[in-house]
């Protein structure tokens, strides 16, 4: 009897079933859930940071509670409930009591209340200041980074003169050029000083994008200018604004603070802002401390979460860091 | 990877036989100026990155550049596209003269010569779709008039390439390297070229995926009669896949010829000395290699050497001619050197006979300091001689 | 047989002890709530005095960590190192970083690919040469200058006296690496450590530097490690191979052997995969299809099987394990039994 001939070992079928079912494997995840962009993957990274969600919490709440404060606030900011215990000479400012947890500032009015109602002035001039600046600065960094030649060295003249003048003595300074102070002032002088920042910004990373090779790659294909500047060119030169964007609202909630407190901001204080209320609290800063303490705290805690943000979003989107 | 790329013809608008010269390029310079200067640039100088080229590449052949890295490979590439606008010279393709189209004119003539890039990564945008990628150009140039017939070829050019189709949703980061390189010639072949240049297509690529690629070039040109132009420093990928070879150094060709007989007849003695040194991957061979070492090295092209360019490193270098006369490419009678096997060099015919004896170099002692920054900046200056400023 | 080139003639290689003995090294990187990643899963290799090792593989297969984990230079947090690389008698790994700081430069020495992130950029070529002989040898420095100068000259740098004083950006890339190699030489280390000393170099450069480090060799008797992608480099330089895949050595032999007949599928799917220069033209190469995002894990399978094509069923349901010893060796289930 002859033995049963050893059957071969079964060659090339594995590889050939195992690389099929890695195809099927690729298509169904890529049906379910199509392509996972850079924001996705960078938010995916984000999503496990601490200092990321610690930044994002601040500035989440920051918000919320401006957006909310009028009806959180105990108290209308204007009016003065704890008038009768304000005693110039012996009590200034009158401590915390009950429906009054911070008590109450030189004139009365319910602490608690205006610094909860403060956080919507100091949000609306951060956020429009930024915005302003940012806008000035995408035209005018677009405009020379995209054009280059003497458009390009025209603004850029512009912008380093703007850049040697200390930031906050420009905005002081601007400020102070107007006739009647308002928030408006206090958004513009701020906004103007963002400008070249973020015109500086983004026309850098417009030319680090003009001589990248998926532009070269685009223009080789035959891609019309306008369409690689504005598909291929800005998209990608605008991470590194936006996440300047959140670093400069830090900034500009510090400055509007500062010139509030010197007076240049809205000098209305029924209305009241962060950096006002710190101006105003500057004669009791023996007696009452406190009244100066809450809306430093307050501007700080705020431009850290800001800041936190901001740093981690830089650092998530950052290409060496990217896979 | 063999047989059809599912890739229609009839889409494609070349027209021609394979033989007849597809480009012509004549006295081809690109300089590029060095500035210096806090507040006013001055041009203190020029890179001679491409320094009078004339070749010829015909329809339907494999042209490979090798050189040294800086020696303008990537240069005369893009120089050729007019991707870099050249200083002087011209590039006839197709009848048309390429070097002086600009704007609109330029931009129509672009779908006939595409170009495919070294790093897959960087040369594709990281935030579009691979669809909106492939799409874009046919779009640039009218290609994607009925939206059924384009969907079509979006297929086609994936499965072309070797990638599914569900791949067109995705973003360049979520492929391997090796498959970014196949979207970069996906994107290359989508508005029909007739002319590929490829600037290193795979030398960011693993070794074992160099092959995948090297081989899809080959069955794309055999499918669609592409002609190439594949610059690389890699000279046996290049000898693999190439029909003819332009050695360059220093910004100008030195020798070319037709691929099997560079490797047989090398007969510029820097051809001689890339090819001794070029590791093969055979310890007998290895072993009982003859290696011509070159000494020093290559020279900054700011401030190119007279004469021969590359009489300072030269092993077989003459007292006379070599450094005062620049040599042109030109046809040598030798054994084994057939009419289409030109090169630059005064005593070809007498190395090529023996008649002259390799010697010593001493490395030369030139000013490295002219060698400048690193290139990444796009800055090349002239290096100071204190520290860099951090 | 005349080889004018080989270095083994000269050291009897297997006779003596190992200078450097790896054991089982494994390096696991993995942040908090991440999956480890396995970037060096079990290697071992013996480097004797005199020898050159070669460790070949592809981008990612754990060349450059081994080499770092060796030597003591992988950051400090978010991997764990195990196993053991015995140098002399002491185990590295389990060195003080102070011990291991006092090993290296002086016993140890490392070349790195990139030359110009290796080199301090704002200070003097001589400088960053000397001051290696003068932390571990003690020399001044002006005792330490005209060695330095006498070690570039060495190396092949024209008129060393000059460079001395001249800044890392003012050397061209082949000279940054010859500096590099001076200073790993400055204190005649017995063992170097190369990781891809000529990747970043042109074919020319690489030649001149190989043949530098083949002499230094032959020469001084410093044993050296080759790390590298490109199987010409080791067919030329190294005594014994080791062919990396997934973080383990997959085949082991002296080059003779590994080249004339390889016997893992991925040796063999290399070297079929790179057109040779010398080879007649118009052969088609044959790749590994896939890519090692395809890998399966080593725990459990043949990490390769599924770019083998001579995968067997076995292969992904069991580790195949490391057969041979330090000279020659295998980790396959189905090897190819013919020569090429
Ligand atoms: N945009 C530029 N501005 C100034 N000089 C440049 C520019 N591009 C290239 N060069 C210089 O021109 C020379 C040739 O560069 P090129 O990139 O063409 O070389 P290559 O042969 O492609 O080299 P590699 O192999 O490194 O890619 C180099 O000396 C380089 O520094
Ligand atoms: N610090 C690190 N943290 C996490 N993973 C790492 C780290 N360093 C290396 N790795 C991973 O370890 C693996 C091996 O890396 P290694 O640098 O050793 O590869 P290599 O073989 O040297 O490749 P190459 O040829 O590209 O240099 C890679 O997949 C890499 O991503
Ligand atoms: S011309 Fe002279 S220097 Fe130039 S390659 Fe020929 S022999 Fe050498
Ligand atoms: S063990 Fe199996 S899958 Fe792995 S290399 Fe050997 S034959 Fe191929
Ligand atoms: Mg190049
Ligand atoms: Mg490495």
């Amino acid at each position: 009897m002859t033995p049963t001939p050893e059957l071969p070992p079964e060659r090339t079928t594995y590889a050939e079933r195992r690389s099929q079912r890695i195809d099927a494997l690729a298509s169904a995840s890529a049906a379910e859930e199509g392509g996972v962009s850079l924001i996705k993957s960078a938010w995916r990274r984000l999503r496990r940071n601490p200092v990321f969600l610690v930044g994002l919490a601040i500035t989440v709440a920051f918000i919320a509670l401006a957006l909310v404060a009028p009806w959180l606030a105990p108290w209308d900011p204007a009016a003065r409930p704890l008038l009768d215990d304000v005693r110039p000479q012996s009590n200034p400012v009158p401590g915390p009591e009950a429906g009054h947890p911070l008590g109450a500032d030189d004139k009365g009015r319910d602490l608690l209340s205006r610094l909860l109602v403060g956080s919507q002035q100091t949000l609306l001039v951060g956020v429009l200041a930024t915005f302003f600046g940012l806008l000035g600065g995408l035209v005018l960094g677009t405009l020379a980074g995209a054009v280059g030649g003497w458009i390009d060295s025209l603004v850029m003249r512009i912008v380093d003169v703007m850049l040697s003048i200390p930031s906050l003595l420009l905005a002081f300074t601007l400020a102070a050029l107007a006739t009647r102070p308002s928030q408006w002032t206090l958004i513009i002088a701020i906004a103007t000083v963002q400008v070249p920042i973020f015109a500086r910004l983004l026309r850098g990373s417009m030319l680090a994008q003009r001589a990248s090779d998926h532009v070269l790659a685009a223009r080789s294909l035959g891609v019309k200018q306008r369409a690689i500047v504005f598909r291929h060119m800005l998209p990608n030169a605008l991470g590194p604004v936006i996440v300047q964007a959140t670093l400069v609202l830090a900034v500009a909630i510090i400055d509007a603070a500062a010139l509030s407190f010197l007076g240049l901001g809205n000098p209305d204080d029924r209305r009241p802002e962060w950096g006002q209320m710190l101006g105003k609290a500057q004669p009791f800063l023996g007696e009452a401390p406190h009244l100066a303490f809450y809306p430093a705290a307050c501007i700080i805690v705020v431009a850290l979460g800001f800041t936190l943000m901001g740093e981690s979003l830089r650092e998530a989107l950052d290409p060496k860091t990217r896979r | 990877m063999s047989g059809s790329t599912g890739l229609d013809p009839a889409h494609d608008t070349r027209t021609g036989a394979p033989g007849e010269v597809l480009v012509e390029v004549s006295g081809l310079e690109v300089h590029f100026p060095i500035k210096r200067g806090v507040v006013f640039d001055r041009t203190v100088g020029h890179v001679r990155a491409v320094d009078g080229v004339d070749l010829t590449i015909r329809r339907g052949e494999t042209y490979g550049l090798v050189g040294e890295s800086g020696c303008g490979k990537s240069t005369l590439g893009k120089a050729i596209l007019n991707l870099e606008p050249p200083t002087a010279g011209s590039v006839l393709f197709d009848g048309v003269d390429i070097a002086s189209l600009k704007g609109e004119a330029l931009r129509r003539e672009r779908k006939r010569f595409q170009m495919v890039f070294q790093d897959p990564m960087s040369s594709l945008d990281p935030r579009q779709t691979v669809e909106a990628l492939l799409l874009e150009g046919m779009r640039a140039h009218g290609l994607d008039t009925d939206a059924s017939a384009t969907h079509t070829r979006l297929r086609e050019l994936m499965s072309a390439v070797g990638l599914p189709p569900s791949g067109l949703k995705k973003y360049p980061h979520e492929f391997s390297g090796g498959q970014r390189q196949r979207i970069g010639i996906a994107r290359a072949l989508s508005v029909g070229p007739d002319l590929i240049v490829a600037d290193e297509p795979v030398s960011a690529l693993d070794v074992s995926i160099q092959a995948q690629v090297i081989n899809l070039l080959q069955d794309l040109q055999e499918e669609l009669g592409l002609t190439y132009l594949v610059v690389a420093h890699d000279l046996a990928v290049v000898r693999h896949i190439s029909d003819r070879i332009g050695v360059m150094y220093l910004g100008g060709l030195v020798e070319e010829s037709e691929a099997g007989e560079l490797y047989d007849v090398p007969l510029h003695p820097y051809t001689r000395a890339l090819m001794s040194a070029v590791p093969v991957p055979d310890p007998e061979v290895e072993d009982s290699r003859e290696q011509i070492l070159l000494t020093g090295d290559l020279p900054s092209p700011a401030n190119p050497p007279t004469g021969c360019r590359f009489h300072t490193r030269c092993p077989w270098r003459q007292e006379t001619l070599c450094d005062t006369e620049r040599p042109q490419l030109r046809v040598v009678d030798v054994a084994g050197s057939s009419p289409g096997h030109r090169v630059a060099c005064h005593w070809a015919e007498e190395i090529a006979r023996g008649e002259i004896e390799r010697h010593e170099v001493a490395p030369e002692t030139t000013d490295e300091s002219s060698w400048g920054a690193p290139r990444d900046d796009g800055s090349p200056f002239l290096a100071p001689d204190g520290p860099p400023v951090p | 047989m005349s080889t004018p080139m080989s270095t083994h003639a000269v050291h009897p290689v297997h006779s003596s002890e190992p200078l450097l003995s790896v054991r089982d090294l494994r390096v696991t990187f993995g942040r908090r709530g991440e999956q480890p990643f396995k970037a060096v899963d079990g290697i071992s290799f013996d480097v004797r005095p005199g020898q050159t090792v070669g460790l070949v593989g592809e981008s990612g297969c754990g060349k450059s960590v081994t080499s770092l984990a060796i030597m003591g230079l992988l950051p400090t947090r978010g991997n764990t190192v195990e196993g053991s690389a015995v140098f002399d008698g002491e185990d590295l790994l389990r060195l003080s970083p102070g011990q291991m700081r006092d090993r290296r430069g002086r016993e140890i020495a490392m070349i790195f690919q990139d030359p110009l992130s290796s080199l301090n950029p704002v200070v003097q070529i001589g400088r960053q040469v000397t001051e290696v002989m003068e932390r571990h040898q003690g020399l001044s420095r002006k005792e330490a200058m005209p060695k330095a100068a006498e070690l570039l000259e060495r190396v092949g740098i024209p008129d060393p006296k000059a460079r001395l004083v001249n800044y890392p950006h003012q050397l061209s890339g082949g000279m940054r690496q010859r500096a590099l190699i001076a200073m790993a030489l400055a204190c005649k280390p017995r063992l170097l450590i190369a990781d891809e000393p000529t990747t970043a170099l042109d074919v020319t450069i690489q030649a001149q530097i190989l043949a530098l480090l083949k002499e230094l060799v032959v020469e001084t008797g410093t044993a050296l490690v080759m790390i590298t992608h490109d199987l010409g480099v080791v067919a030329g330089l190294c005594d014994e191979v080791n062919v990396l895949y997934g973080g383990r050595i997959v085949e082991r032999g002296d080059r003779h052997t590994l080249f004339s007949r390889p016997r893992h599928p991925y040796t063999v799917g290399l070297l079929n995969s790179i057109p040779r220069l010398d080879a007649p033209r118009g052969e088609a190469l044959s790749p590994i299809p896939g890519s090692v995002a395809d890998n399966l894990p080593w725990d459990s399978a043949c990490a390769f099987a599924p770019r083998c094509p001579n995968a067997l069923d076995v292969c992904v349901q069991q580790t195949p394990e490391w057969e041979g010893d330090d000279v020659v060796g295998l980790r396959c289930f189905n090897p190819m039994g013919v020569s090429r």
